[in-house]
């Protein structure tokens, strides 16, 4: 790994960020010539907009789990991060707001700062307890951030509940916000949101490449046992790295919240943890740990976003039923890549043995299927989208075929 | 007598080493079998032959008279071949009688797990083998000495006609070594063959017919136990000469700068319930003390602990230029000039996803900084000059560490540490896995930190380096400090007499 992943180097060129740089390029033209109204050539701002606005929530929340990653750790509890310091900033507005406001239009300018500083206050709380569990009660990483991801999206709803009831006498499961500054805030929400991620993007690359704590960071992720060795008080770096995990939701929570001027704990940013988890991956940084940049996960995020932007103006469809397939699609490939090229080395084998064999007609299959369900928003295919499948299938069954022989042909 | 395994010019090389060289060795048919040597001598390399962990580069290993090439453990196991490891391979969350028949359980005719059999089988397997825990236990429950026989049981149903057993009672209690004996003698009735890893003499020349003697992954001898002694075997053992290119210059001996009285490191959970028991020494500026001792003996927990990297249960006192420490961190015996490098280099040291430069620089990054943020031409002028100081031959300060030689990463590791300037330098086995040309270098730079006045701790696996290099040698046994020797008293013999059995006559000196 000397790659893209070392903080310490003279320049050498970053290979995976230009990589990424030229899918994301390869990715807006082949959108923009395909798809028939060419929104990308001809209305691009639109589109830029709502790529920018929902890349930049993505790469807040993905830097903080990058750093994470970085540090060797995971963070499963980002989406309900968010939903907590949504809420915990909900209810500081209601706090502060006059008794018969229900819709918080009273707030002062020192209750929207308390709230907001509620907000990323909780975030450093739940970093905190995170720390504890995994370095005192030494639970993995996985199992703390999974018990937070379960168990902090309800406490939001309780806790949503509880105040509700205790401020204005009747329980209500969402906060609406009209607060004059969150509305300018939504207004504005595309340049506000970008600049807020540009600016995190700098703080965090300051951090892990021009720091003492940075440095630790990348050692404690490559050999904890090494950096502890060394002196480097493992514990201390681990509470920061988990903390700014926390911060970075609970500041995409009050973004979120202001834009759809809702603080509704219930559904807000379910499943964004895996979203993040995957542009980090995406932008080259290993769940080993030890391994990841900025400028990486900044263009991950990007592309995820965009690939899902695209493939919505490609099969007008509601992006959110694709959104799951293609970013599980696209961190596939991006592990499967690099594999690939050891393979074409002859370093690995990509179908060994029956395992091999099976996933062969697995692959095959869901790729016809695929193509099936995709066939039916092409005109020229409409009413034989099942024969278009199967042939597809059949197709990607041969070419793996084909590869599996090549392949036994090699080792014999 | 015919032999059932014959090894003939076994050599195994590894990246730099030379593990073994033509290794010619028989084992009779129902005989026991020792195979001794130090640390690094080539043991366990030649029984990972035999059990097909590795394959030999040249020579042949035969079995039955019959050449043999085995491609993996499977292919050893089916041809009557089982190993006991030091560590055991034990699953411990099954039941001993899962461990038994994993990978080749029972069916009933419905294709199901044939639990009952298994169990029954089992528990004949141990009751044969004294062993008093239920077939039905989970592994994990069980004291090593009995998971040990679970190890045996499981070479008994496969039918073992050899058996390796390598060094199986480092973990074990008195009773628990003589039943291990008993059940020895029982494998022997019922024809098997035992080849027995040890160094320990005493039973050795209890349990073998036969010992061979390996150093330097070479073949010294092989004798009928009659016709031999153990000061013979542990003669044989050592006697290596070591480029000692003029280290024994004239260093002049300063302060005091540690002293450790009366150490102990409990151990619960072992049978000898102590890691170290009652260790004191002291180390002067200026000089080199070495700490010999086999594998096991408290080497490493000793420098941890004075390093504030182990267990914080010690007892003791440890003093800094006379003021008492106790670190609970490494950190803190960094803030107080005492450097650690560690032993497993790869495990405990490297950084591989670092450069060089990230590697040598990580300890002393507060050097490299300026307005608060780290400056990467200051980091690379403090790496540059300690690479140069060290002599690290690396094509860049941003090359990858990982495409280093082992003895240059060494080096780089040092570095790091003298970089931060130590006052006492903790070095755990720094040679280990590393060539020769490399070794006497970092001789050399041991040799010079030394005369500029640094006192230096050196543990090694290799007495040689510790008789070249070392003003004092304390040995170490299972934990004990059961001998001290200044370099003009100290001989491979002695200390090899003191590692192994009791100490000499007359010491300690309580």
């Amino acid at each position: 790994m000397n790659g893209t992943g070392t903080p310490t180097g003279g320049w050498r060129i970053p290979r995976h960020e230009l990589a990424l740089v030229g899918a994301i390029v390869l990715v807006y033209v082949v959108t923009g010539w395909l798809d028939p109204n060419h929104t990308y050539f001809g209305n691009w701002a639109e589109s830029r907009d709502i790529i920018l606005r929902n890349a930049s929530l993505l790469g807040i929340i993905a830097l903080g789990a990058a750093v994470v990653i970085i540090a060797g750790g995971i963070d499963l509890s980002a989406g309900s991060m968010v939903a907590f310091s949504a809420t915990t900033c909900g209810l500081l507005l209601a706090v502060f707001s006059d008794v018969d406001d229900r819709r918080l239009v009273t707030v002062g300018p020192l209750g929207i700062a308390a709230a907001i500083g509620g907000g990323l206050l909780s975030g450093l709380l739940v970093g905190t307890l995170h720390t504890w569990l995994i370095t005192a009660i030494r639970l993995p990483p996985f199992v703390a951030t999974l018990a937070t991801l379960v168990g902090l999206r309800s406490f939001a709803r309780a806790m949503c509940l509880f105040v509700t009831r205790e401020r204005w006498g009747s329980e209500s499961q969402q906060i609406n916000v009209n607060t004059p500054f969150f509305a300018w805030l939504k207004e504005h929400n595309v340049w506000i949101s970008t600049g807020a991620f540009l600016a995190i993007a700098f703080v965090t690359w300051l951090i892990l490449s021009r720091t003492v704590l940075g440095r630790h960071l990348y050692a404690l992720g490559g050999n904890e046992q090494a950096a502890r060795l060394s002196g480097v008080r493992t514990e201390n770096v681990k509470w920061f790295a988990y903390c700014f995990g926390s911060l970075t939701a609970a500041l995409a929570g009050i973004f979120l919240m202001a834009d759809s001027s809702v603080a509704q704990p219930g559904n807000l940013a379910r499943g964004y943890e895996l979203n993040a988890i995957a542009a980090a991956v995406v932008g080259g940084c290993s769940l080993q740990g030890g391994v990841g940049t900025v400028p990486g996960t900044v263009l991950g995020a990007l592309f995820l976003r965009l690939v899902i932007d695209a493939v919505s103006k490609l099969i007008k469809a509601s992006a959110d039923i694709y959104e799951g397939m293609i970013v599980g699609i696209i961190v596939a490939l991006a592990v499967t890549l690099t594999q690939v090229g050891l393979a074409a080395k002859g370093g690995r084998v990509l179908f060994p043995g029956v395992r091999g064999l099976a996933a062969i007609p697995a692959i095959a299959t869901f790729a016809g299927l695929l193509a099936m369900m995709g066939a039916a928003n092409v005109d020229a295919i409409k009413g034989r989208t099942a024969a278009f499948g199967l042939a597809a299938g059949g197709c990607v069954l041969a070419i793996l075929a084909a590869v599996r022989w090549l392949e036994s042909r090699r080792a014999s | 007598m015919t032999s059932v395994i014959a090894f003939r010019g076994i050599t195994k090389r590894f990246p730099g080493v030379v593990a073994l060289e033509d290794v010619t060795l028989e084992v009779r048919r129902g005989t026991v079998h020792a195979v001794c040597g130090e640390n690094g001598a080539g043991k366990s390399t030649l029984m990972k032959i035999l059990s097909g962990v590795y394959q030999p580069d040249e020579g042949t290993l035969e079995i039955d008279g019959r050449p043999v090439r085995f491609a993996g453990t499977r292919d050893a196991e089916r041809a009557g071949i089982a190993i006991i490891h030091q560590e055991l391979a034990l699953v411990e969350q099954l039941s001993v009688a899962a461990n038994v028949f994993l990978g080749r359980e029972r069916r009933t005719r419905a294709g199901l797990l044939d639990d009952r059999g298994m169990l029954e089988e089992c528990g004949r397997l141990l009751a044969s083998l004294e062993c008093q825990v239920p077939a039905d236990a989970p592994t994990g429950s069980l004291r090593v000495g009995d998971q040990q026989l679970v190890e045996i049981a499981k070479a008994l149903s496969l039918d073992a006609s050899v058996v390796v057993m390598d060094e199986p009672t480092s973990a074990l209690t008195e009773a628990e070594s003589a039943r291990l004996e008993r059940t020895i003698s029982r494998l022997l009735v019922r024809g098997a063959t035992i080849i027995y890893i040890s160094h320990k003499m005493d039973e050795v020349f209890r349990l073998a017919d036969r010992i061979t003697v390996l150093r330097d992954g070479r073949h010294v001898r092989t004798v009928d136990r009659t016709a031999t002694t153990p000061r013979e075997i542990t003669g044989w053992m050592v006697g290596r000469d070591i480029a000692s290119a003029d280290l024994q210059t004239r260093r002049r001996r300063g302060d005091r700068l540690l002293q450790v009285h009366d150490l102990s490191l409990p151990w619960p959970e072992h049978p000898r319930g102590y890691r170290l028991s009652h260790v004191s020494l002291d180390l002067h500026a200026g000089e080199i003390l070495g700490v010999a001792g086999l594998m096991g003996a408290g080497r490493t927990e000793l420098l941890e602990t004075i390093f504030g990297a182990g267990e914080p249960t010690w007892t003791g006192e440890i003093r800094l230029e006379g003021a008492p420490v106790r670190f609970r961190h490494p950190r803190e015996a960094c803030d107080a000039r005492i450097a650690m490098v560690t032993e497993d280099r790869k495990r405990l040291g490297l950084f591989p996803d670092l450069d060089v430069a990230g590697n040598v620089s990580l300890c002393s990054l507060r050097d490299a900084l300026r307005g608060g943020l780290l400056s990467r031409r200051r980091e690379e002028a403090i790496v540059d000059g300690t690479v140069r100081d060290t002599g690290v031959k690396t094509p860049g300060l941003h090359a990858a560490i990982t495409g280093l030689s082992g003895g240059n990463q060494q080096k780089c590791i040092i570095g790091r540490w003298l970089l931060t300037r130590p006052r006492i330098l903790l070095l755990d086995d720094p040679t280990r896995g590393i060539d020769v040309g490399a070794k006497a270098e970092l001789y050399a730079l041991i040799d010079r930190l030394c005369r500029d006045g640094m006192g230096v701790i050196l543990t090694s696996s290799e007495l040689p380096e510790l008789l070249a290099l070392a003003d004092r040698i304390v040995v170490l046994a299972e934990g004990r400090l059961t001998a001290e020797f200044s370099r003009a008293e100290a001989t491979e013999e002695k200390i090899m007499h003191a590692a192994t059995g009791g100490p000499p006559a007359g010491y300690p000196p309580t």
